[in-house]
């Protein structure tokens, strides 16, 4: 029980579980973002995409009904913010906010009228089977690191490779590069011709879709048990848009850095078993108040913040019109 | 080449008159009251009881009536405190949304002037201190991210979120941690719990036959008058309204913007510190989550009311009104409660900022010699 590695192995291999989530966040919102839009909503689109992603889940007992349902409840979102920023010209801060909160009050509001008629997840068999560990072969075998990232559920290889086929997409096709352009100077993309409305409502949902797949992980990962006062994604949502910073809008790097953010999310609860097993070394970490873990990834993300704008603007990965309505009148 | 163009151009209307503007709100909150009916007809809850007992807020027929009174004004007057205040940065175009942040601030040190004083100051004048103490707290959490916005061009949206979560964690440390110098716990309990403040650190109420004052509510009503005044009359806030249009315009007319932003955004986040001292010193108590979400739906509020101030009264009214009125309703029907509210007030802000586009744009169809290009 108390064997050092064995306890050092099951710490690393909850960052990677339980952090999982904070990686779909981020990579749909780096995907919205990069058409410049600042949606604050990943709260509220997550939530939404959890709770309907697993009620259809378990009233199809489909693990992949549950993956398109919460998407497509996501993605919802991602249209409503697009409907009203894109074409209505809303506020965009205003709107996401008003997303977070309209997303989690449907959340609450479906759960608690499910009441008795709420499904538990063992009814659910292939729901259960489909977040179960799946051990890759001959890589699984590799001492810690195989248990650490080669016996996770699907749904963490699936994450990852979303990671890395958003990367490819945003760097090495046309439609990706464009998208960038219309992130950047949606003036000049129009002139040349690129569709700026249909570029940012395609990427307004299929990001929101994104996040909604992290909910559904979420719903998951507790085992589907609904409580009237937390939600599931219990401050995921503004993580991810932190480590939207922290990863400088690159799709690799946020990888990187859920496993930098998850490392300080799950100490707060290792903090005591890490302690006991390694008394020597890691006996301070007991006396690390929780509160702290907790505050770090916000912390980080408001020094990275500050950092990147005392430093020159060279480099950074924000698109120049982040936030800003494109009126095409105004050009 | 085929040309496909949208059968309407989208053309900036010059104003729209008031008379639309009111339409679209009722509009929008009777909108709102119909999703929100079929969605509790869904539930199985009869919409139309449910809403009888929503906006009458279960006050008439209650064995204390005025005690409902005076719960609805401690709710009310945070948010409309943070409201006012969050306008004033709006205005001005600086994305504050640290409110939740520098309300927490504020209610964390009008606590520690408590704690620390309570013992040993008279009822006014302590009241007075914790007001000061927690109005200085949340301002300079807020005044050092003007400062840095104004020095670096710091993104000021994405910092004031992050430090919410920042101060958030800063005061559940001092409400979880069981330790000799926590000051701020009650020493008697075994499990961590925030000790009551001294009989001297609660707010001041004034009965009025039987309903109790609360002294808070006076001085809301006294700050949305002077903001009123230092908006509309003064340089100073002709200044922000300035900087807010096109900060270049400003700098033209020889105005030192960036000493108008760190002194605006100092006043916005003073007052929502002052808010979260009102707040702590109403209830009596520090709590680890004070702020009941004020710094998000002050958002909302000063939204809906577009920043004006008399319309900035009038949606935290309507806000407190779902918000408590969903409470008290939920007494009866257990599977609904304050969340039904953030749905209504989500639905109504999405019809807003809907109805918005139609005052601020009108559609102009094209012509067919446009067409025929």
């Amino acid at each position: 029980m108390n064997d050092p590695i064995h306890v050092l192995t099951l710490f690393f291999f909850n960052i990677v579980l339980v952090n999982t989530p904070l990686l779909y966040g981020t990579v749909g919102e780096i995907v919205v973002e990069k058409s410049g839009s600042l949606d604050l909503g990943v709260e509220g689109t997550m939530a939404v995409g959890a709770i309907f992603g697993y009620l259809a889940g378990c009233a199809a007992n489909s693990l992949l009904v549950g993956l398109v349902v919460s998407f497509l409840a996501a993605g919802l979102c991602g249209l409503l913010f697009a409907l009203l920023t894109v074409s209505l010209q809303a506020n965009q801060n205003v709107t996401g906010l008003t997303i977070t909160t309209f997303g989690l009050g449907l959340y609450f509001f479906v759960g608690k009228g499910m009441g008795e008629r709420w499904p538990a997840m063992t009814s659910a068999d292939s729901l259960v089977k489909g977040f179960s560990a799946l051990e890759l072969p001959l890589l699984s075998r590799l001492p810690i690191l195989g248990k650490v990232f080669f016996s996770q559920n699907g749904l963490v290889y699936l994450g990852i490779a979303i990671a890395a086929l958003v990367w490819w997409y945003l760097n090495f096709t046309k439609t990706g590069l464009r998208l960038r352009a219309v992130g950047e100077n949606p003036g000049a993309a129009d002139s040349v011709g690129v569709n700026i409305l249909l570029y940012k409502y395609i990427h307004l949902i299929a990001g929101s879709g994104i996040m909604g797949l992290g909910g559904f992980y979420m719903a998951l990962y507790m085992s589907g048990s609904f409580e009237g006062s937390n939600c599931w994604i219990n401050g995921y949502g503004w993580i991810a848009i932190a480590l939207v910073i922290f990863a400088n809008w690159c799709p690799l790097l946020a990888i990187l850095g859920t496993l930098v953010f998850g490392f300080f999310n799950t100490l707060q609860i290792y903090a005591g078993p890490l302690a006991g097993a390694f008394p020597g070394a890691l006996g301070w970490l007991n006396v690390i108040p929780a509160q702290l873990y907790k505050a770090l990834p916000f912390l980080i993300t408001a020094i990275v913040l500050v950092a990147s704008s005392v430093r020159s603007r060279e480099g950074s990965g924000q698109p120049a019109a982040l936030g800003l309505n494109y009126f095409r009148e105004e050009r | 080449m085929k040309n496909h163009q949208p059968l309407f151009h989208v053309v900036k209307r010059d104003h729209a008159g008031p008379g639309n503007q009111a339409l679209a709100y009722v509009a929008a909150v009777a909108l709102a009251l119909a999703v929100g009916a079929v969605l509790l007809w869904v539930q199985g809850v009869e919409p139309i009881t449910f809403y009888k007992q929503m906006l009458t807020m279960g006050i008439p027929g209650s064995r204390y009536p005025w005690r409902a009174v005076e719960n609805f004004v401690r709710l009310f007057v945070p948010l409309l405190i943070t409201s006012m205040a969050l306008a004033l940065a709006f205005k001005m175009r600086f994305w504050n949304i640290g409110g939740e942040g520098q309300f927490i601030m504020g209610a964390f040190w009008a606590g520690f002037a408590a704690m620390k004083l309570g013992d040993s100051l008279p009822r006014p004048a302590m009241v007075l201190v914790m007001a000061a103490a927690g109005a200085l707290g949340g301002g300079l959490y807020g005044v050092f991210v003007a400062a840095l916005k104004v020095r670096f061009g710091t993104n000021e949206t994405l910092l004031t979120l992050m430090l919410n979560y920042v101060a958030l964690y800063f005061l559940q440390f001092f409400a979880e941690t069981k330790t000799d110098w926590n000051f701020f716990l009650d020493p008697e309990s075994a499990r961590p719990k925030f000790a009551k403040f001294p009989p001297n650190a609660q707010m001041i109420t004034v009965p009025i036959g039987p309903f109790n004052l609360n002294l808070s509510l006076v001085a809301a009503a006294a700050i949305c008058v002077i903001l009123y005044i230092y908006l509309n009359y003064t340089k100073r806030g002709y200044e922000i309204s300035v900087v807010g249009d096109s900060p270049n315009t400003a700098r033209y007319a020889g105005m030192k913007v960036g000493r108008i932003v760190i002194r605006t955004i100092f006043l916005s986040a003073a007052l929502i510190g002052l808010a979260g001292a009102f707040h702590v010193s109403s209830a009596g108590i520090l709590s680890a989550s004070p702020t009941n979400d004020v710094g998000w739906t002050g958002i909302v509020v000063a939204w809906l009311a577009k920043l004006n101030t008399a319309g900035i009264v009038a949606a935290s009214l309507l806000i407190t009104v779902l918000q408590f009125g969903c409470q008290a309703a939920s007494a009866v029907y257990p599977s609904i409660d304050a969340n039904f509210a953030n749905l209504l007030q989500g639905v109504i802000l999405f019809t807003v900022l809907a109805a918005d586009f139609f005052t601020r744009f009108k559609l102009v169809p094209r012509s067919g010699k446009e067409m025929a290009k």
